[in-house]
């Protein structure tokens, strides 16, 4: 629900996201660019503005209004003012100096006029007018070149330089208007320059404040996007937990199921066996097979469900130990053999001569998924043959050091092939194929999946490949490492290795609360030459263990009262030692892992899985009870 | 400076062969100085047209440098031709560089306060005289430049080879009708 829930901010975010349409934007950069222009144009304009100011800077107007008549005046004080003889030569060269300086002041200032609306003034036009009137009529005593003959030359000249003071003085007078004239001008600019500059300042700070209003719209919107999201996220959390915990309470489920209804496996199929000891006429004994081959289907069904559910819930831990490459290919052929040519199939099994023989790996699985892809394609082929084909991958020699090889076991039937489609869907749970085929053949469906998961676990891969009608080829590629001293700890291959000797006659004393499976063990241990005692709960065993002598003991792990890892714990912790040290063997419905190693913690030596097999039984009884019987403590008084 | 330093140094008379770094330096600043034209320089023949005075290393007119137009036109000739704001057009102007002119004079200041015949006063940095090729012309277009014109002496900046110089603060240094320069 919680994801359904979730799944509405998304699609509301995605909307909001359609619904805003890009016209703003070509607006907002054509405004931009409105505003970046007017700036440049502002800023162009007060650089020619500056550049006014600048040029009638330097040698500006008002300087040379007064250097003029400041020259004028300095002209006038060397000037000769009474007749007499004629001037000194450095007399002389001072008032030619001065002279040429007054005439290169009015010559700039005709150049200032010309180029400024000061030109136009009545005053200032008369005043160089004069001025160049005196010029002239000077030039002709003090021109370039000449040199005034007496006095007398200059003297002529006093009464028009004197008469120059009223215009020169004015333009003195008039600088005073021209520098407010100007300054009117040019604050006249500056007011103009000011507004637009403060209009163009408005533009920007409303330009400004539509981009926070944006910027704010743009942070609300991402501020609600996020805070979708995270309900998303939180929601997806919620329904992951969910999940998981379904799935841990699947598992669980599980695994209470699996051991609840294996209790009573051992009792159907223990009688069931027992049923098969007495005598029974020909129809009889059929019905019997047909019960036993449903019993142990059953349990293959709850088998393959246990560890698909394993698998998925990645509780399936892949062992790598030192073991027989060669026994484990033998035990496939002995068990598979009966079967292929049950139906006239030819079985061959064709090694690879460099494949090791002992490697590291897990034996019970690798035996699983080459159990499984053998059954498969015997029971899919009606007639031909499979083989079993072990070789390494790509057909490279394997070098010899320690880095995993990746080997091939191939499977090749002659049987129906498989098509294209279903290959794809071949190992997806429940999918035999096609639904013919399942009717066909029945099957739990599981197995394939299980199969690849495994072998994925592993390191490997399982490919298909198969032409409808002619047999398919199933691939189970796997890396296989060599064992580092492959003489020591090799496992022992389970149930090929159960020693077939009787056991001798053994003092077994069995914990068991449950009725029907004490009447089993009671039936098969007797089968076995054995008499067994036994216990209905866990005190009572401590009870018989502690006050009799037994060469072994089988506990229940499930007990009312004290469970059978207590019981244990209790009789590893008698005063006396060798009733403490007897050979305790575990009985129980429970498969997983993690009870093997409780058990070994608690002392238990062995460990038999229910519904107990005779043969397992048996081995288990030469292998602990027969070791311990014949020990040295046999030999040592009993006390008590 | 650094003649006074080895004058103060006791040591110096027990090791005369020794010299540190500094004193180095400093004998290498005399003999620099030695290297120039020594004493007095000639007097001008014709009328005066640039008076140097101030800080100078060297005089030929009481404390003050004067130059008439040949012993301008002895010190090593420079043609610019540049742009200004006096003139409409490019301009070729000539006359000795600013620094060698300050040479001649052995001027030793930091600032040159230059003053024109209309007692117009501005300060150029010796450094300006350095770091820019600056001509005191003396001739306009080839031609002497009047009074009348702006002259004699006219302090030109490159202005067309470095665009950093035309603004007004070179501008109103080029001081024209040019008379003294007082080195500060």
């Amino acid at each position: 629900m919680a994801v359904e829930d979730a799944r509405d901010p998304v699609a509301a975010a995605a909307r909001t996201a359609r619904r805003q349409p890009a016209l703003w934007l070509p607006l907002l950069g054509a405004t931009v660019l409105a505003l970046i222009a007017a700036v440049a144009w502002l800023q162009w304009r007060q650089s020619s503005l500056m550049s006014l100011a600048m040029l009638s800077g330097g040698d500006n107007l008002v300087r040379s209004l007064y250097q003029a008549d400041y020259e004028y005046l300095r002209l006038r004080q060397v000037w000769p003012q009474a007749p007499g003889a004629v001037a000194t030569e450095v007399d002389l060269d001072a008032l030619q100096l001065r002279y040429d300086i007054y005439v290169s002041r009015i010559g700039l200032l005709r150049n200032a006029a010309r180029a400024n609306a000061i030109g136009s003034r009545a005053d200032v036009r008369a005043a160089l007018r004069e001025a160049d009137a005196f010029i002239a009529a000077a030039d002709r005593v003090l021109g370039s070149g000449r040199r005034p003959a007496d006095r007398g030359e200059l003297l002529g000249l006093q009464a028009a330089l004197l008469a120059l003071e009223a215009p020169m003085r004015g333009l003195t007078l008039g600088a005073g208007e021209v520098v407010s004239e100007s300054g009117t001008r040019l604050a006249a600019a500056g007011r103009l320059h000011n507004r637009l500059g403060i209009a163009a300042t408005l533009l920007l700070a409303a330009l400004a404040a539509v981009f926070a209003a944006f910027a704010l719209r743009q942070l609300a919107r991402e501020r609600d996007r996020s805070e979708q999201l995270e309900d998303l996220a939180a929601a997806l959390k919620a329904a992951r937990t969910a999940a998981e915990q379904a799935s841990a309470a699947k598992s669980s489920f599980l695994a209470n199921m699996s051991h609840e209804i294996r209790t009573p496996f051992m009792g159907l199929q223990g009688m069931l066996r027992l049923l098969g000891d007495t005598s029974l006429d020909e129809r009889q004994a059929r019905y019997l097979r047909i019960a036993s081959a449903s019993a142990r289907h059953l349990l293959t069904l709850l088998d393959d469900i246990l560890d698909a559910s394993r698998l998925e819930a990645g509780q399936m831990t892949i062992e790598a130990v030192p073991m027989d490459l060669s026994t484990l290919l033998s035990d496939i052929e002995a068990l598979m053999r009966p079967v292929a040519e049950g139906k006239g199939l030819r079985l061959g099994i064709e090694v690879h001569p460099k494949l090791p023989a002992h490697v590291l790996a897990d034996p019970t699985r690798l035996r699983q998924v080459l159990f499984n892809l053998m059954s498969n394609a015997i029971k899919f082929t009606e007639r031909g043959s499979v083989r079993l084909l072990v070789h390494p991958l790509d057909g490279a020699a394997p070098a010899a050091h320690e880095s995993p090889q990746p080997w091939c076991f191939t499977v090749a039937d002659t049987g129906i092939g498989i098509d294209a489609g279903t290959q794809a869907r071949l190992f997806q749970r429940f999918s035999q194929g096609d639904d013919s085929r399942s009717r066909r053949f029945g099957g739990t469906g599981l197995g394939l999946e299980i199969s690849r998961a495994l072998a994925r676990r592993m390191g490997g891969d399982i490919t298909v490949s198969s032409v409808p009608g002619e047999g398919s080829r199933f691939t189970f590629r796997v890396p296989l490492a060599l064992p580092h001293d492959p003489d020591t700890g090799m496992a022992a291959s389970v149930g090929a290795s159960a020693a077939q000797r009787p056991p001798p006659r053994l003092r077994v004393l069995v914990a068991e609360d449950n009725e029907v499976n004490r009447l089993v063990l009671d039936a098969m241990l007797s089968g076995l030459g054995q008499q067994a005692a036994f216990a209905v709960d866990g005190n009572q065993a401590v009870e018989l263990a502690a006050s009799q002598d037994w060469d072994i003991v089988l506990m229940d792990l499930h007990m009312p009262e004290l469970d059978g890892l207590s019981a244990a714990r209790a009789i590893r912790a008698l005063p006396e030692r060798r009733r403490a040290a007897v050979p305790i063997v575990a009985l129980t419905a429970d498969v997983f892992p993690e009870t093997r190693e409780r058990c070994s913690a608690a002392g238990i030596v062995d460990f038999l899985t229910k519904p107990v097999d005779p043969g397992e039984l048996a081995a288990s009884l030469a292998r602990r009870g027969t070791a311990w019987a014949d020990s040295d403590w046999q030999e040592q008084p009993v006390a008590g | 400076m650094g003649a006074a330093r080895i004058g103060l140094n006791p040591a110096q008379a027990d090791q005369p062969m020794k010299l540190n770094r500094r004193q180095i330096f400093a004998t290498g600043s005399l003999a620099l100085l030695g290297s120039m034209p020594a004493g007095a320089l000639d007097r001008p023949a014709s009328a005066v047209v640039l008076s140097v005075r101030g800080k100078v290393s060297r005089s030929n007119d009481g404390d003050a440098v004067q130059f008439d137009m040949p012993m301008l036109e002895r010190l090593g000739q420079r043609s610019l031709t540049t742009r200004t704001p006096w003139y409409d057009g490019p301009r070729k102007f000539t006359g000795p560089l600013l620094r060698d002119v300050l040479q001649a004079a052995g001027a030793q200041g930091t600032t040159i306060r230059a003053a024109a015949l209309n007692d117009y006063k501005v300060d150029i940095p010796v450094a300006d005289a350095q770091r820019f090729d600056v001509v005191m012309a003396r001739l306009i277009d080839d031609q002497p430049i009047p009074v009348r014109a702006k002259g004699p002496l006219f302090i030109i900046y490159p202005f067309d080879d470095r665009a950093e110089l035309r603004v007004p603060q070179y501008f109103s240094r080029c001081a024209w009708q040019l008379r003294t320069l007082e080195i500060l």
